[in-house]
């Protein structure tokens, strides 16, 4: 079977075990707030993923998650908080809209300023500041005094409304992430990271170097509002300054630079490990150092795990799930947290001093450890001699 | 039949005029070797055939289209492909994945899985067989020159523009590259040479057109070429008897 069938029937394993979480937190009467703490995670691998598509493959670095986002999440607070749409019909426009504007956006930077490196980060950002002032002037979107969504109603067969925004969250995270992995795996993909080496040698070699920008540009945009417009309703109440702050663009960068930016499952495992981590800070009542521990981690991890997280978990696979897997069947048994997310967060935190050892260091303890049992020992082979 | 033909093109830098009316031709399965001292214009002339540089004036009609209309990745399409004086591969990339991005992409499209099996056949023609998955930070100089190689060919191209291949080999590694080259006329391509060493190119090429501050100063076979007194001057330094 082929690299790709299996990562593709593994990808369908996941998506079925994470749609059917909800029913099994039912049936368990467990907190709900496992819910809110996955759907959480899917939101951030989402926004991660879909930032690495245009950031991490073709290295134009962005700024403008926060613009696309906002769009999202701002055309269905119109359409379905103050002009009645139903919800679900406003899903697809806000991901459209998003999408367009950010072709738009990307046709001018690429096309008629042929924007790159700094100047490209800061106008994307610009970009952000500018929807910001339009959406607080204009009372046809916001006007500055904000969109309630309470009244928004979710139809019947989701289930409640908790589970409901649950699998709405979960299915756009799967389709940004298997976008992410398919181009990925694809000529475009290719096309991307020659991009990313050397723009002018791959324009040289017959890649169409505007087209695919464009391509990763759309679909960042794209995914961003996608989900934006489904976390209105997780806002509940829409202000400028909740949408349009520098929080989605900075921790998208986080998690991606931390996860890996040079792999597809990169974005997801920064965005799983990051958001655990600051959101365990929060409930442990410590969010005034979370920043400080957030900053602190993340200036250690990046400095000695340069090709992020995912890549130096899969070169010490062995380790990473003993270690990991471990230490939640100790912590579990032996009752050590109180919820099943602490246990995983802890796990987590447990397996990191390994991954941070340096390759050289860790060489020498792979190598140290197997020859115990080999006869290396000088006098056993002098013994042997004679 | 004419491949190539270029004419009347300049190209300036601010006030420096680095092409000034040049007009050249290249035969199908012809090799062309383009000399002239440093500065005359040479590299300047490889980035606007292969779409680099725009050019301010002239024409270059490539199997009857317009180069200097299109975009270098259209150029690409077309079947013109180049080396790099200095080597830039892709360098994240191993050596496969060089070649493979370059096969995919290139004169024809390609998918991905076509595009890594043959890469290999590209790479072991160039002799990096032994490299086919190193990463490129590990690779020697002439290693790299291959690899620039590998990556033009891999484009499946009818033209290929060399840029000095041969500049900074050793005297053994330069004696390869000169059968290399052979082998890659072999197969069907035409070639335009720009190098450094006389005699290499004089021994490789069927016609040699000499540049010198931007202007074609002679052109024909490389013996009457070589002992023309104008590039005699050029080269040694002195005016141009004419001039």
């Amino acid at each position: 079977m082929s690299s790709r069938a299996r990562t593709l029937i593994g990808f369908g394993i996941v998506a079925i075990l994470l749609a059917f979480v909800p029913n099994l937190v039912e049936a368990l009467d467990a907190p709900t707030f496992y819910l809110t703490f996955l759907f959480s995670i899917f939101f951030w691998a989402s926004q991660s993923s879909s930032w690495n598509i245009l950031t991490g493959y073709s290295g134009y670095f962005s700024f403008g998650q926060g613009a696309w986002f906002g769009i999202g999440v701002y055309t269905t607070g119109v359409l379905a908080g103050k002009e009645g749409w139903s919800f679900l019909a406003t899903l697809p426009v806000a991901g459209l809209v998003a999408g367009a504007f950010g072709l738009f956006i990307g046709f001018v930077v690429f096309r008629v300023r042929r924007l790159s490196g700094e100047i490209f980060a800061l106008t994307t950002l610009a970009v952000a500041f500018v929807l910001a002032s339009v959406a607080r002037i204009s009372s046809f979107i916001d006007g500055g005094i904000g969109i309630f969504m309470t009244g928004t109603e979710l139809p019947e067969f989701l289930g409640d409304s908790r589970t409901a925004i649950y699998r709405l969250i979960l299915l756009i995270a799967l389709l940004t992430v298997l976008s992410s992995y398919l181009i990925y795996e694809s000529r475009v993909g290719w096309g991307l990271f020659s991009i990313r080496d050397d723009e002018q040698v791959a324009n040289g070699l017959g890649v169409p170097t505007f087209r695919y920008k464009m391509i990763a540009l759309g679909t960042n945009a794209f995914f961003a509002g996608l989900m934006g417009a489904v976390w209105s309703l997780r806002i509940g109440f829409i202000t400028v300054e909740e949408v349009f702050n520098l929080r989605i663009p900075l921790f998208v960068i986080l998690m991606s630079i931390l996860g890996g930016m040079r792999h597809w499952m990169g974005p997801v495992v920064g965005a799983v490990i990051i958001f655990t981590l600051t959101d365990r800070l929060n409930s442990a009542g410590l969010q005034d150092f979370n920043q400080v521990l957030i900053g602190g981690l993340l200036i250690l991890l990046v400095l000695s795990v340069r090709e992020g997280i995912y890549l130096r978990m899969r070169k010490r696979w062995l380790a990473s799930a003993v270690i990991f897997f471990g230490s939640m069947i100790v912590l579990t048994l032996f009752e050590l947290t109180t919820s099943l997310v602490w246990t995983f967060s802890f796990a987590l935190l447990l397996t990191m001093p390994m991954l941070i050892l340096p390759d050289s260091l860790w060489a020498k303890l792979i190598r140290r450890s197997p020859s115990e049992d080999t006869p290396e020992d000088p006098s056993e082979i002098e013994v042997a001699a004679t | 039949m004419t491949l190539l033909q270029c004419s009347g093109i300049s190209k300036r830098f601010g006030g420096i005029r680095a092409l000034d009316g040049v007009a050249l031709g290249l035969e199908e399965g012809e090799i062309l070797g383009l000399v002239g001292p440093n500065g005359s214009g040479k590299s300047t002339l490889i980035n606007v055939l292969s779409g680099f540089y725009p050019a301010n004036e002239g024409a270059v009609v490539f199997d009857g289209t317009d180069v200097l209309a299109i975009n270098p990745n259209q150029i690409a399409g077309l079947g013109i492909a180049r080396t790099f004086q200095i080597p830039r591969p892709f360098s994240t990339m191993t050596v496969r994945e060089n070649v493979a991005v370059s096969y995919m992409f290139g004169r024809r499209e390609h998918g991905l899985d076509e595009a890594r099996h043959a890469a290999g056949e590209w790479i072991s023609f160039t002799g990096l067989g032994d490299a086919m998955d190193a990463d490129v930070s590990e690779l020697t100089l002439h290693q790299l020159k291959l690899l620039e190689l590998a990556r033009a060919l891999a484009t499946e191209p009818t033209l290929l523009l060399l840029d000095e291949v041969l500049a900074g080999l050793n005297p053994t590694e330069i004696e390869e590259s000169i059968g290399m080259i052979r082998r890659i006329h072999e197969r069907g391509i035409s070639l335009v040479i720009v190098e450094h060493v006389l005699r290499v190119v004089t021994s490789l090429s069927d016609r040699i057109v000499v540049l010198d501050q931007g202007h074609v100063i002679a052109s024909g076979e490389p013996d009457e070429v070589m002992s023309d007194p104008a590039v005699v001057a050029a080269y040694l330094g002195g005016r141009k008897p004419d001039a």
